[in-house]
């Protein structure tokens, strides 16, 4: 799989096709992944797949860095997860389709954490989100590597975000709100969320205007309240559950949570699952005379 | 410091019953930047007025709040008051203290009425503090205009503005302009032929000089706002040369192939080279493409040897033709909802079960039958005919839930047309509630039961099966309690009116509302009922729901009269309340462009010296922008604003609360 994927990054940056491939290689002691930009054709040994590749590289695709932007044409080494994001962009016009080469990677899903990684790769040392995986077999993608997976995931999703989101809503509005202000109060403002999240692409984030200053940028109770309640709003309809946001939180906020009921709430709704079809928006900006209107009461 | 006045209206009793104006106005002049305060009887009367301006020149105000009823009834009253004064009318601004607090407060001691009264206008303060002085936007206007569809509606308004003096396009999708009514046979309530009214007005639209006529033409794509629209029409191929053609019939008459015509709904034949009716407008014929043998397999071209002046090309292509007009008038009119999904009245199964439209055709003296109602099966003149009214109509279940409100009238004439011609016939007719509101309709609907002897059954009907070469109709009748069977010779159905199929594809080309049944939505369904929200854009007849001809040419003319009114001035005004982009921060993600109801958003580009793109950004075309603020919300990174109500003017009034 290693060796089909070196030999088509070279491939595309011999041929010119593309001026760089963004991938993952080994960190120097061999234990972690590290995003890797490569644009040369001797370079791309370097490249490596396996269940540590856990990063959603998509982020590298956004106007946030615009030095790679600069680069030229990317190819990406994607997972069916990380398309879903790559989607969404394409959606949003941040990238063309045209303008970036998907690598897609069968994946038989990834570790949660890299450090629980002890040479294989168990169910319980994966996310919610590979239980529950539709696109092990990359949905879109210029050219697919690995064999053909055959899983298929359970007809009502299950796991651990599930069944927390489950024990949340059996909870009465009160102490849900204890709940969530608790887990908020350890926000320190770091910002790491959006940082890695490759749907926050904004130019200007709305918690750096301060004309007027609608988000408290200090970290205490009310800021952090309407800073994750802002960002929760922002990916409504958008988000891919990619989970990346959770895994970068330095103070362990259950982001997966609020991002996954979110995406629940939007389904019911509004039967839109985001990150399948580039040529859909999502439904909080579009109107349809077929929307619900039972939130009027 | 700013120089604010305020100004609290007593609203005689409708404001001061429950709250204390004079309380109000002395809280105010406690704000830093408040220096004239006083409350008042009726502030929008004359001496209001008067008093307001007098405050402003006397006390030089830069800043003026009236605390009284909705903007929606006095803000332009205030605005040109304050204008008049010298002051910018976006410095005069509203606080809404009797809808949204006198009226529902019958606190009579005035406590709560009076406490949100001065936290309404205390926040209308700190966001007036941040106003910024606006200008009216101008923009040119094209004194040209489109009209969609060339039934009744659109053959009047378009013969309404040419009249006054404009060009107008009018496009028509079928070969020729007429509409549903050119089918009609006799139209109520005075029973004179539909085409004997309509072909006069068709020919005065072909020969009016300031009407260019597009027939067999689509709409192809809808650009610009209003007084500036550029749209491109779809030509679609005649394969005959309008411009040479003399309209002899000579092709029509030699062509070999016959197919069926819509135009008489299946009723009858027509040639691959046609036109649609013997007084089509323009009377020049089309070729049914996909039915020629010529076009699709190189064979006949019997047309082509007959034609005189050799006007035929079997190579013709659709052609794209812009325009630029400065109003749109859409009149796309209705069709008939499916007969076929109603199983239990045969439709589609027994022959002799028709539609409305269809026997408008039997009884039409062009129609297949020159006029005789002869049953289609085999010909007979039946003697016995059911009419069965809503189908369809006000059945939540199967069809619609509205009414489609002709067809008791139409029927009624059916049976009065159908007792004229067929001597000693027997009518039945199955109606739910008789409808007939409107000038001389009751007295019709009563001449057709008490002189022409159609039999009322107030009830539905369950079944409808043929036997023995009759069609058996069973139903209820609900006023005497019993089951009828009626051995019927014929069925007539009163199908409901539906909106045309693509009339939404057509809606989202032009950026105009629709309802659930893609009718489409006017501006205000009593005070605008030809306007939309998209200003420019007028609508006109059964585009926008069920109506009959009088209504549908009073709208016409409604709508011609909106769009000469709108092209009497060179330039017009709008309301500056649009949104601004921040281009800086912009993504480009065009949310605010697939958010936009009315595609005000467009996609600009910052280029640097040499020409090359460096960004895409997005850009608001202030002539299209109604400030209703939907881009606003939509924008993650508060990239825009709407101006007067700019995000720090809102930050600022939520603060003062």
């Amino acid at each position: 799989m290693e060796n089909t994927l070196r030999q088509k990054a070279k491939e595309l940056l011999e041929s010119g096709e593309v001026k760089v491939v963004i991938g993952y290689r080994w960190n120097r002691t061999r234990t972690r992944t590290t995003p890797v930009f490569i644009t040369k054709p001797e370079d791309t040994d370097q490249l490596i797949f396996n269940p540590l590749c856990v990063n959603n590289l998509s982020l590298y695709l956004t106007r946030k860095f615009k030095d790679i932007q600069a680069l030229g044409k990317p190819a990406i080494v994607a997972k069916g997860c990380d398309i879903k994001n790559i989607v969404v962009l394409i959606t949003e016009a941040q990238v063309k389709r045209e303008d970036v080469f998907i690598i897609g990677m069968v994946c038989n899903g990834m570790v949660y954490k890299q450090e629980l990684w002890k040479g294989e790769l168990t169910p319980q040392i994966m996310p919610t989100k590979c239980h529950n995986c539709d696109v092990r077999n990359p949905h879109v993608a210029d050219f697919v590597i690995g064999e053909r997976s055959t899983f298929t995931p359970p007809e009502k999703p299950e796991g651990m975000v599930f069944d927390k989101i489950k024990a949340l809503d059996s909870k009465d509005p009160s102490e849900r709100w204890a709940f969530w202000i608790n887990e908020f109060s350890r926000c320190i403002k770091c910002y790491a969320c959006r940082q890695v999240c490759s749907l926050c692409f904004c130019e200007r984030c709305i918690t750096e205007k301060n004309m007027p200053q609608w988000i408290e940028t200090s970290a205490h109770p009310r800021g952090n309240l309407s800073w994750n309640l802002t960002r929760a709003m922002h990916l409504v309809g958008r988000c891919t559950f990619c989970g990346e946001c959770e895994r970068a939180c330095p103070v362990n906020i259950p982001l997966n949570l609020i991002n996954q009921k979110m995406i629940q709430v939007v389904g019911e709704a509004f039967d839109f699952k985001s990150g399948y079809d580039e040529k859909v928006h999502p439904p909080m900006i579009v109107f349809s005379p077929d929307d619900k209107e039972n939130f009027i009461k | 410091m700013p120089r604010i006045g305020v100004f609290v209206c007593q609203c005689g009793n409708n404001i001061a019953a429950t709250v204390d104006t004079k309380k109000v106005a002395e809280e105010m002049s406690k704000i830093p930047g408040v220096v004239y305060t006083c409350d008042y009887k009726f502030m929008c009367s004359s001496p209001g007025q008067e008093m307001l301006k007098q405050a402003i020149k006397e006390n030089k105000l830069d800043g003026v709040i009236v605390s009284a009823c909705s903007p929606h009834m006095h803000e332009k009253t205030f605005r040109k008051a304050s204008e008049a004064a010298g002051l910018n009318p976006y410095q005069c601004e509203i606080t809404n203290i009797r809808e949204q607090c006198s009226w529902v407060h019958h606190d009579s001691t005035k406590k709560v009425g009076t406490l949100k009264s001065t936290d309404l206008t205390r926040m209308t303060i700190e966001r007036l503090k941040k106003n910024a002085p606006l200008k009216k936007i101008k923009i040119p206007i094209k004194k040209k205009a489109l009209v969609i569809g060339g039934g009744i509606a659109g053959i009047q308004a378009a013969l309404d503005i040419a009249e006054g003096g404009r060009q107008v396009i009018l496009v028509e999708r079928e070969p020729s302009i007429g509409g549903n009514m050119a089918r009609l046979s006799e139209t109520f309530p005075t029973m004179d032929c539909s085409q004997c009214i309509l072909t006069p007005k068709m020919v005065e639209a072909e020969l009016n000089e300031n009407i260019t006529l597009l027939t067999y033409s689509e709409i192809e794509k809808v650009d610009g706002y209003i007084g500036n629209f550029t749209v491109q029409i779809r030509r679609k191929s005649k394969y005959v040369d309008e411009e040479r053609c003399t309209g002899c019939g000579e092709c029509m008459e030699k062509c070999p192939f016959k197919t069926e015509s819509q135009f008489e709904l299946g009723l009858n034949k027509r040639k691959i080279i046609y036109t649609p009716f013997p007084q089509s407008v323009p009377n020049v014929p089309v070729i049914d493409a996909p039915n020629c043998p010529k076009i699709q397999k190189d064979k006949c071209g019997a047309c082509a040897v007959v034609c005189g002046p050799k006007c035929i090309d079997f190579k013709m292509e659709d052609k794209i033709v812009t325009e630029e007009v400065g109003a749109i008038v859409v009149a796309t009119g209705y069709q008939l909802m499916p007969n076929e999904r109603f199983g239990e009245y045969g439709y589609g199964r027994i022959k002799d079960v028709i539609s409305g439209m269809q026997f408008e055709r039997l009884a039409s003296s062009s129609g297949p039958t020159g006029g005789e109602i002869r049953r289609p099966s085999d010909g007979k003149v039946p003697k016995n005919v059911v009419f069965i009214q809503c189908v369809g109509s006000r059945d939540e279940k199967k069809g619609v839930s509205y009414c489609s409100k002709i067809c008791c009238m139409y029927t009624a004439k059916h049976t009065k047309l159908y007792s004229h011609k067929v001597h000693g016939g027997q009518s039945y007719v199955f109606y739910m509630d008789i409808r007939s509101g409107g000038k001389r309709y009751e007295e019709f609907v009563r001449g057709a039961i008490e002189h022409d002897g159609a039999m009322y059954l107030r009830g539905r009907v369950s079944r409808v099966y043929e036997k023995d070469g009759k069609v058996i109709v069973q139903g209820a009748d609900t006023l005497s309690g019993s089951q009828v069977e009626i051995e019927a010779d014929m069925v007539v159905l009163a199908t409901a009116i539906v909106s045309r199929t693509g009339a939404d594809t057509l809606a989202q080309k032009l950026g105009i509302g629709y309802d659930k049944y893609k009718f489409y939505n006017e501006y205000h369904p009593k005070l605008k009922p030809v306007e939309t929200v998209t200003a420019g854009i007028f609508l006109a007849g059964t585009c926008m729901g069920p109506m009959d001809i009088p209504e549908s040419v009073a709208q016409g003319s409604a709508a011609a009269s909106k769009v000469l009114s709108l092209f009497s001035a060179d330039e017009m005004a709008r309301e500056p309340i649009t949104s601004v982009v921040n281009k800086t921060t912009c993504n480009a993600c065009w949310d605010c462009v697939t958010a936009c109801p009315y595609s005000a958003i467009e996609r600009d580009t910052i280029k640097n010296r040499q020409g090359e793109i460096l960004r895409w950004v997005a850009k608001v075309n202030d002539g299209v922008c109604q400030g209703c603020g939907v881009c606003v919300a939509a924008c993650r990174s508060k990239s825009i604003d709407l101006k007067g109500y700019t995000d720090e003017q809102v930050f600022a009034a939520i603060n003062a609360f």
